[in-house]
C-alpha cells in the first residue's frame, strides 16, 4: 500500500522524533470529507515493548493515544496546510477513548481521522484505530495549535 | 423570539453548554462574564463550545466569528442573527 506522502513530508509535519514518530504512512486524505487515513506498523523492536510486558508484549494505551494524535496533526496539516507550514505548537487538550482489542507486534495499525470541527487555533477530531479491520481503540480528541511567530 | 427559542432560554441554554464544558458552576456565569479574561476559557474549550453550540441549534458558526464570541450575550446576539437568517432563506 502506497503512502501518498513521502516520509520526508511526514517528518516535515510531525515535530515528533525516534522513538516518538509513530506515522508510517498516510494512505488517504479526503480534504471535501475532512478525513485522513494513516498506517503504524509495530515491531517487536517498539521501545515500548521492552517493558510492556516482558513475556507479554502489548502496546500501552497512551501510546495509541499519541499515535492518533499524531494522525489528528495529520489531518490537520492536510486541512489547513497554510497554517501547518508555520511549524506551530500541537497541544493535547482533552481525550474521551476507549480501548476495545489489544495491539501486538506484527499488527498493522490503521488510523482513521475524522474532522468535527477544525479552525486555525485548534481542532477536535474523532479517530478510530483498527487492525485487520477491527476498531481496537476510539477517541474523540481536542487539541490547540499555536504559531509562535 | 427566533425559532419558537427566546433570547431567555437561549441564554440559559449556552449557560448550560459552557458550564458543562468548562466545568464552572452555572451561577458563576454571567450574560457578560468573558470567557477567556473572566471564565479560564482557553481556545480549546472555545471550539468544543462552538461545536456544542452548533449542533445543539443545527447552524454553522463562521471562523472568522469564533473570536468575537466572548461572552454569553455574544454568543447570542451571533445566534439570533444567524438564526433569523436562516429562517429568512428557508
Amino acid at each position: 500500500m502506497e503512502s501518498i506522502w513521502p516520509i520526508s513530508k511526514i517528518r516535515e509535519t510531525l515535530p515528533q522524533r525516534y522513538p516518538f514518530l509513530f506515522i508510517d504512512k498516510v494512505i488517504e486524505i479526503d480534504q471535501a470529507a475532512g478525513r485522513v487515513v494513516c498506517l503504524k506498523n509495530l515491531t517487536q523492536n517498539e521501545h515500548f515493548f521492552v517493558g510492556h510486558f516482558p513475556d507479554n508484549p502489548i502496546m500501552p494505551g497512551v501510546i495509541m493515544i499519541e499515535v492518533m494524535a499524531q494522525a489528528s496533526i495529520i489531518g490537520f496539516a492536510a486541512l489547513k496546510p497554510e497554517v501547518a507550514a508555520k511549524k506551530p505548537t500541537y497541544f493535547l487538550g482533552k481525550v474521551e477513548v476507549k480501548f476495545s482489542k489489544p495491539v501486538r507486534p506484527g499488527d498493522q495499525l490503521f488510523l482513521e481521522v475524522q474532522k468535527e470541527k477544525m479552525i486555525a487555533t485548534a481542532g477536535i477530531v474523532s479517530a478510530s484505530a483498527k487492525v485487520d479491520g477491527q476498531v481496537v481503540a476510539q477517541a474523540r480528541i481536542t487539541f490547540g495549535v499555536k504559531v509562535y511567530e | 423570539m427566533d425559532n419558537g427559542i427566546s433570547i431567555d432560554e437561549m441564554k440559559r441554554e449556552v449557560r448550560k453548554i459552557i458550564a458543562e464544558i468548562a466545568e464552572i458552576p452555572e451561577a458563576d456565569i454571567k450574560d457578560e462574564s468573558l470567557f477567556f479574561e473572566e471564565l479560564g476559557i482557553d481556545s480549546m474549550m472555545a471550539l468544543e463550545i462552538v461545536t456544542a453550540i452548533e449542533k445543539r441549534y443545527r447552524i454553522h458558526l463562521p471562523e472568522e466569528q469564533i473570536p468575537n464570541i466572548r461572552s454569553i450575550s455574544k454568543v447570542c446576539e451571533l445566534l439570533k442573527g444567524l438564526l433569523t437568517a436562516s429562517t429568512q432563506n428557508a
